[in-house]
């Protein structure tokens, strides 16, 4: 008997029960469409993730586009995240950043997942990308370079022997695939953090990369040259999911535009690009 | 009103089921699964990675495996038999050796041999940089067999020494012909844990850098994620190794079963 009155009595529990349901269907609601309707048409129409706030996702660190920096209102600074500084102030806006693979950004689950508003990881506008995500308009012609031993003799990536190493999925790869010379063994890495020391310990013989990100490894270590640049006719864009963003996307060409005009821009990329040789 | 015991169990039961389909059925109608689709399942997508993600992708992944693990296990059974040793420079070897190696993260390790390497002492690995690779895991491996074997070793029971001793047999053909395969047979759960485990591993090696022919399934849906913007064969990717790993540990349970009855 005295087990049985200390014990709740059943129709308390399926009470219980039923509560804890009904709470995990409200939530399940709340998560699918209830919460996205409530930001709709705030912020002027821009649908933000998160009000007042322009928030970016970006896979740091990629120098001089993008890199830890204390003293940047955002913290984080480079060329990416000044433009995207300056625009988030020309909209009144807080700049928010987030740093996430790459994997993630590209494939567009971020940005689908709301986790952003937009990408500005240095990112190469290809139709493939087009057709599963947004690009504002073009912010930077990207040029490709070779960069290789000071004393390896090469001159230009015909003459070039051996491993050559790319970036995982990138525009350079691409490049390399179609323009590497018969008897190039083309190795890729995830990132400029592994393609530097693999050069630097002769598992390859030279980086076929972004001509900045080869100009910044030029800079710290001399014994290394850009041999080659290669005019590839690509630019870099800012990524939004795919058909969600349209107010946002035109403002952000809006202000990219304004800023070419009234001579933001060229500041910005002087700050970045004018000492590359 | 007062009801039976039984009956309210089977109430309160009854209730516990509902809830949990009601719950199930919530989860499955609140998803946006048309979103979802867009960025994971796009069957174009999906059909263009074939047959490559099998032929290349999920090859590779697998000879990997097979590679690391065969070279885990020798590398384990001779550092489980030193640190068994009665020479201590043996002992103090092999546990300065599984303490490395068990304490280091797989992918710095990884990191180590395809890098650190080559910078400091010049040595060029041969297939380099897969192989690099390979050798950081075969170390990786070696290191957490090695104390799965030692255990294994000292489960066989003293009497199995003294009795193949007092046969005549060597102290080395005791410990191969007699104790070595009886320990492996009771550690057979341990290491299928471990071909599992390194299965997974195998998806560190991108960080050694990879071609074309290299590529293991994470590095080859990373690549299509990249080129195509979409997460679809990281899904299929996913799904693959779940492919290997959940009948391979159905057969090695079937097994175990079976071994345990023949005994």
């Amino acid at each position: 008997m005295n087990r049985r009155t200390t014990r709740t009595p059943w129709p308390g529990r399926l009470a219980s029960i039923v509560a804890l349901a009904a709470t995990t269907a409200l939530l399940a609601a709340c998560g699918g469409s209830g919460g996205e309707d409530e930001t709709d048409g705030e912020a002027a129409g821009l649908e933000l993730v998160t009000e007042g706030t322009l928030t970016v996702c970006s896979d740091i660190p990629y120098p001089p586009f993008e890199v830890e920096d204390a003293s940047a209102e955002s913290g984080y600074s480079g060329f990416d995240m000044d433009i995207m500084q300056e625009i988030a102030d020309r909209l009144e806006l807080t700049l928010s950043v987030q740093d996430v693979s790459f994997d993630a950004l590209q494939s567009g689950a971020v940005l689908g997942a709301g986790q952003c508003d937009l990408g500005a990881s240095a990112m190469t506008i290809t139709p493939e990308r087009a057709e599963n995500l947004d690009f504002s308009d073009p912010y930077y012609d990207s040029l490709q370079s070779l960069l290789v031993p000071a004393a390896s003799g090469v001159t230009s990536l015909a003459t070039f022997t051996g491993a050559l190493g790319v970036q995982q999925g990138t525009t350079g790869q691409a490049f390399a695939e179609e323009n590497a010379p018969d008897g190039v063994q083309l190795v890729e890495f995830p990132s400029d953090g592994e393609l530097w020391p693999a050069l630097q310990g002769d598992t390859i013989q030279g980086i076929l990369q972004d001509l900045p990100v080869n100009v910044e490894h030029v800079r710290t270590d001399s014994s290394y040259v850009v041999v080659e640049e290669f005019q590839t006719d690509e630019s870099y864009g800012f990524a939004f999911a795919k058909g969600e963003r349209p107010n946002l996307l035109a403002a952000v060409n809006e202000h990219l535009q304004a800023m070419r005009d009234d001579g933001t821009y060229e500041t910005i990329y002087d700050r970045y690009f004018s000492t590359e040789g | 009103m007062r009801l039976r015991r039984t009956t309210r169990r089977r109430l309160v039961r009854g209730a516990l089921y509902a809830a949990f389909v009601a719950a199930l059925i919530v989860v499955v109608l609140a998803a946006d699964w048309q979103r979802f689709a867009q960025y994971f399942l796009q069957w174009d997508i999906a059909r263009e990675q074939f047959p490559e993600i099998i032929t290349i992708a999920l090859k590779n992944t697998l000879v990997f495996t097979v590679v690391s693990f065969v070279g885990g296990l020798l590398v384990g059974t001779l550092m489980a038999l030193m640190k068994l040793s009665s020479i201590r420079p043996y002992r103090w070897f092999a546990t300065a050796y599984i303490e490395l190696f068990r304490g280091l993260p797989a992918l710095l390790t990884i990191f180590a041999f395809a890098y650190m390497l080559p910078i400091a002492f010049g040595v060029k690995l041969p297939f380099a940089p897969v192989g690099a690779g390979l050798l950081g895991l075969i170390v990786v491996a070696g290191a957490y067999m090695a104390e799965v074997i030692r255990a294994g070793i000292q489960a066989v029971p003293k009497g199995q020494t003294e009795a193949s001793r007092s046969l005549g047999m060597s102290p080395l053909k005791t410990t191969f012909f007699v104790i070595l395969p009886q320990g492996l047979r009771i550690i057979i759960p341990p290491l299928t844990n471990e071909f599992v485990l390194l299965l997974k591993d195998t998806s560190l090696l991108f960080i050694a850098g990879s071609t074309i022919f290299t590529k293991e399934l994470t590095t080859f849906a990373r690549d299509a994620t990249t080129t195509n913007s979409n997460g679809t064969v990281l899904v299929m990717a996913a799904m693959l190794y779940l492919l290997v790993t959940i009948p391979l540990t159905r057969v090695v349970a079937y097994l175990e079963r079976r071994m345990a009855r023949a005994r």
